[in-house]
């Protein structure tokens, strides 16, 4: 008898868990004018999470019913495949301050984040704020599912002890077209002072090609998108001598094909990076760099030199219940005194009208800011819609085989991904 | 074709519960059988919740146009036949990784089976450091993967220790980013991480093999070697069989080797798995539909393999 | 029967002396081909500085330190690490224990319709790879249920152990049914068959069960990683492969801090495992094997 009111409890109990734990999915979505406590997501590198972190503290002695809960973006290989993720689960946080503008198409066509555009008054926000460079974050169909936020406009970093060891000039270096370059690093290698002359990751993972194909092709077109209007751009000429410029840094082993495991500029395994302004932060003391816009074919005047713009922006996701809170804190976030911070304790660019003269005393105590300040207003952002990471994806495939690893002539591999990446392109 | 299979499976116990069998004591009108479908319940509940079901959804996924979306969000999710299929199957990179997990099984199966074997037999008869053997044979097996790995790629990173001994003769380019040598050494990197648990299975057949064989072997004047080939390999083909079977499904499963060791697969695709494609697939491109494909075909591929692997290797056992 | 079973030597006194030899050479070998990489990854561990030559094969008191266990201590909570890891093995644990001692009893003792249906989906989710069934659970654990970053999402997709349920039936059907049928006719009910004669007559397969099913969670990776995104709930295979793919970079010893992760991660199984060793023996795992 006791038996049986065992078992028979343990059936009942089963049977309500699996009821309650059914009954448990399925979010409700909140409404722009919901107001109350909020959880975040910012990046976790240590400069972002000090500007996160007085950024929350600030608004929540400011407003104490809706109170804002900071966090770590969570653990993963990209943050993409984190968010992507959540939005799935339905446990997304109201805002994330590291969206990737590769993602947001598939986030978009996902339910997962709010249009902007119907909240009132945002398009205006968002315009006014980054003026002509927001409309590279409009969908197709002319909405933001995104809030411009900060870019990190990608310059070559040269260690200037190295180049004086290797008897170059370390004010001048001669870098600013290919056959200078790859001459120039065929001294560096030579010279002993480093086994890479540069060390882009050499991996497969679809976004590597934003920092060794994207900004010299940005630079070489003078600030053409890869993909327009649904069609791949990059099987040109120009794309056909970025190719080879790096091919040739691959065949001359004067770029590694084997990714270092750790930060092969700083710990002296190659003697030129291709970063963004978040380096500045992160070698100081460490290195003693200068700095060049990346190279072109031709020397072209460091004023027209457009690069890939590396932006991460604010999404704010459909998970959400008060998002009148969230956007909110969204425009509080991106204010001109929250803005001022963020340049100062990550020294990454926000994507904001003017930055020089609307911030020109920071630029002054910062020249070494100076040259990102000045690339910020030419940068060029990745191709819209939901199939962005299948066409990087695509096209890092061929970069691999052919340019890195030499498998395959450049051109035929370039020729060949652009027909693929159009197909993936005329995907909905 | 699994999944009905599993479904069909998984669905009549349940429904069939009712039904009493020998009714044997008295006490209980409803015989025993009841009383073992109670026990077995739980677990039941679990394989359809956890085994059946998913794998029933993700025959579904494939044959829609499916893609993740936030809850609540309004997609439509057409029935598309085959194009999932069509997709995946006309994708070099997802043939190049059904031809990976070839060379894979090409070269970790023998060696998992030699070396276990070969290992298994020495340790049975060794008589002095045992447990020292034991566990030092044992612990790759009981190690997180991603532990052991940091430790290879130290080892045969270009710069590693063993392009340190290796001085010129190291391949280049390095082991990790040379297409011909990625897949292998993931092939050695688990073939040494599993190695521990197929000797135990192997040291368990060997107390199996019956004494006798090896003596009167003795008295007809066999060498070891020939004992080792006449008695005690046919003796532990059972083993051997469930080695196969269980090398295969490991091999069909291959993830964190490409995704860590190599780096997602490189160089350029030549250490990719079916399952990191699906990973990349499903996860980071946002194609879950294409990546069950890949699923329903690798599920049964395995299911082809280990019932040829059973009909010719097992016999009649 | 165990002991006796393994009551061996016969065959090994029959060897002649270079055989032994060679047998000797052979296991040493295999056991420094084992041990070898664990040592490795101590020594390089403890580097201060990264030596991949030969020469840091050998421990350099000059360039030995901590550095990189305390640079780990500050980016992942390691206490919490452990702790959640030891919540999700638990979990995990105590379910098998509880509901694969239940179903192995069921399979091996008593007669029900469907016992052998049930027993052949219980090899055939051996045979399914589970990365397979990865993205239908998510969509069903994390959204259905509404279980992410729960405890109890991370333990369900491995609450039973299906190698456990069978080798819990092999242990059972080895049992004297004799045993059972003398209680019955006392009036024993089945669950107390169960609890007070069958399982302690199994108790080594228990043991091996245990170690058999903590290396799972405990080493598992892909699940946990996607299932929780609050880092207060990640187990530590999780954060330490955060830590080992990203963080690590940017550590004065990149290599160094991912082996002193590894170390982490590897010693608390190797630890148990060489404390409970003796009871991980090979016949049990052998029954299973002629099932």
């Amino acid at each position: 008898m006791r038996r049986r009111t065992v078992l028979i409890t343990a059936i009942v109990a089963a049977g309500a868990f699996a009821l309650t734990a059914c009954s448990g999915g399925g979010g409700s979505s909140g409404t722009s004018s919901q107001h109350g406590p909020i959880t975040i997501w910012y990046s976790n590198n240590e400069q972002e999470v000090a500007w996160g972190k007085q950024m929350v503290a600030s608004w929540n002695a400011a407003h104490p019913k809706e109170q804002v809960k900071g966090q770590e973006i969570p653990a993963g290989k990209t943050s993409e495949e984190v968010i992507g993720a959540a939005i799935t689960a339905g446990n997304a946080p109201c805002l994330i301050y590291n969206t990737a503008p590769s993602a947001v198409g598939q986030f978009e066509k996902q339910g997962g984040l709010v249009d902007l555009s119907k909240i009132s008054g945002a398009s205006s926000y968002i315009q006014a704020r980054s003026g002509k460079v927001a409309e590279q974050y409009k969908n197709t169909a002319g909405d933001y599912f995104q809030m411009p936020w900060k870019s990190n406009p990608v310059v070559i970093f040269y260690n200037k002890d190295m180049f004086k060891k290797a008897g170059l000039d370390p004010n001048n270096p001669k870098l600013s077209t290919y056959a200078d370059f790859i001459a120039t690093s065929k001294k560096l290698v030579a010279a002993g002072v480093a086994p890479n002359a540069i060390l882009p990751a050499p991996t497969s993972e679809f976004f590597q090609s934003q920092f060794d194909f994207y900004p010299l092709y940005a630079a070489e077109s003078g600030g053409k998108q890869i993909v327009a209007n649904n069609k791949s751009t990059f099987a040109d000429q120009d794309g056909y001598d970025v190719a080879d410029f790096w091919a040739t840094l691959y065949k001359d082993k004067l770029a590694g094909q084997e990714a270092y495991n750790g930060d092969a500029f700083a710990d002296g395994k190659a003697a030129m990076a291709i970063v963004g302004p978040w380096a500045v932060a992160v070698y100081k003391g460490k290195v003693n760099w200068g700095s060049v816009p990346v190279p072109t074919k031709e020397a072209k005047p460091a004023s027209d030199v457009w690069t890939f713009s590396d932006a991460k922006n604010i999404g704010l996701y459909s998970a959400c219940k008060n998002q009148g809170t969230a956007w909110d804190v969204l425009k509080y976030s991106t204010s001109k005194a929250e803005d001022q911070k963020l340049l100062e304790l990550t020294g990454q660019m926000p994507l904001r009208t003017d930055l020089a003269t609307t911030y020109a005393d920071y630029f002054k105590a910062n020249p070494a800011y100076k040259a990102f300040g000045d690339q910020a207003s030419r940068t060029v952002e990745v191709p819209p819609g939901p199939n962005t990471v299948e066409m990087l994806q695509a096209f890092r495939d061929a970069w691999s085989k052919s340019v890195i690893f030499g498998k395959q002539d450049t051109k035929a591999a370039l020729d060949a991904a652009a027909t693929k990446i159009n197909t993936i392109a005329k995907q909905p | 074709m699994t999944s009905t299979l599993a479904e069909r499976q998984g669905v009549v116990p349940s429904s069939g519960g009712a039904t009493p069998g020998r009714g044997r004591r008295k006490r209980r009108p409803l015989g025993r059988n009841p009383l073992g479908l109670l026990f077995s319940a739980p677990y039941l509940l679990f394989v359809l919740a956890i085994f059946a079901y998913p794998v029933g959804y993700a025959f579904w996924i494939s044959f829609h146009d499916f893609f993740f979306a936030a809850p609540g969000a309004q997609v439509a999710r057409p029935f598309v036949g085959f194009t999932n299929y069509v997709t995946a199957l006309t994708d070099p990179a997802v043939l190049r990784s059904f031809a990976n997990v070839g060379v894979f099984l090409v070269i970790n199966v023998p060696l998992t089976v030699v070396f276990s074997l070969l290992l298994a037999t020495a340790l049975n008869k060794a008589t002095r450091a045992v447990t020292f053997l034991r566990i030092s044979y044992y612990v790759p097996y009981v190690t997180a993967s991603i532990a052991v790995v940091a430790v290879w790629s130290f080892l045969f990173n270009g710069h590693g220790l063993v392009n340190s001994i290796l001085g010129p003769l190291a391949p280049s380019p390095s082991w990790l980013i040379n297409d011909h040598w990625a897949m292998p050494i993931i092939a050695f990197f688990v073939t040494w991480k599993q190695l521990g648990f197929y000797i135990l299975l192997y040291l368990a057949a060997l107390q199996n093999v019956p004494k006798e064989l090896y003596e009167s072997a003795s008295t007809d004047g066999a060498g070891e070697a020939r004992k080792f080939f006449s008695v005690t390999v046919p003796g532990v083909r059972t083993a051997t069989v469930l080695v196969l079977l269980v090398s295969t499904v490991t091999g069909a499963n291959l993830f964190t080797e490409p995704y860590l060791l190599t780096n997602g697969g490189g160089p350029d695709g030549a250490s990719t798995s079916p399952v990191l494609i699906m990973y990349q697939k499903g996860i980071e491109q946002g194609q879950p539909d294409v990546a069950a494909a890949i699923g329903v075909v690798l599920v049964i591929a395995v299911l082809i393999i280990a019932f040829l692997q059973n009909r010719f290797a097992g016999g009649r056992d | 029967m165990a002991a006796t079973r393994r009551r061996r030597g016969v065959n090994a006194d029959s060897l002649p002396r270079s055989g032994r030899i060679a047998r000797s050479v052979v296991l040493a070998l295999g056991a420094v081909a084992f041990l070898f990489p664990f040592y490795y990854m101590l020594i390089g561990s403890l580097q201060t500085k990264l030596d991949s030559t030969t020469s840091g094969l050998l421990p350099n008191p000059a360039n030995l330190s901590g550095t990189n266990y305390v640079q780990i201590n500050d980016r992942i909570n390691l206490f919490q690490g452990l702790l959640n890891s030891g919540i999700f093995t638990g979990g995990v644990l105590v379910c098998t224990m509880v509901f694969g001692l239940l179903v192995g009893y069921a399979l091996a003792v008593l007669q029900w319709r469907g016992r052998g249906v049930t027993f052949a989906l219980a090899l055939l989710v051996q045979v399914v790879p589970f990365q397979l069934l990865i993205i239908p659970l998510y969509v069903l654990i994390a959204r259905d249920y509404g279980l992410a970053d729960n405890y109890l999402g991370m333990i369900i997709p491995f609450a039973i152990n299906s190698t456990a349920v069978i080798i819990f039936r092999q242990y059972f059907l080895q049992l004297p049914k004799e045993l059972f049928e003398a209680a019955r006719i006392d009036g024993a009910s089945e669950l107390k068959l169960l609890w007070g004669i069958a399982i302690p007559l199994v108790r080594p397969a228990l043991i091996t069960v245990v170690l058999l099913t903590f290396i799972g969670p405990w080493n598992e990776f892909l699940w946990p990683f996607l299932i929780t995104k609050n880092q207060a709930l990640q187990p530590l295979a999780v954060s330490l492969a955060n830590y080992i793919t990203n963080v690590a970079a940017t550590a004065s010893n990149p290599f160094g801090s991912a082996l002193a992760g590894a170390v982490v991660l590897a010693a608390p199984v190797v630890i148990l495992f060489i404390v409970f060793q003796r009871y991980f023996i090979s016949t049990d795992i052998g029954s299973s094997v002629k099932g």
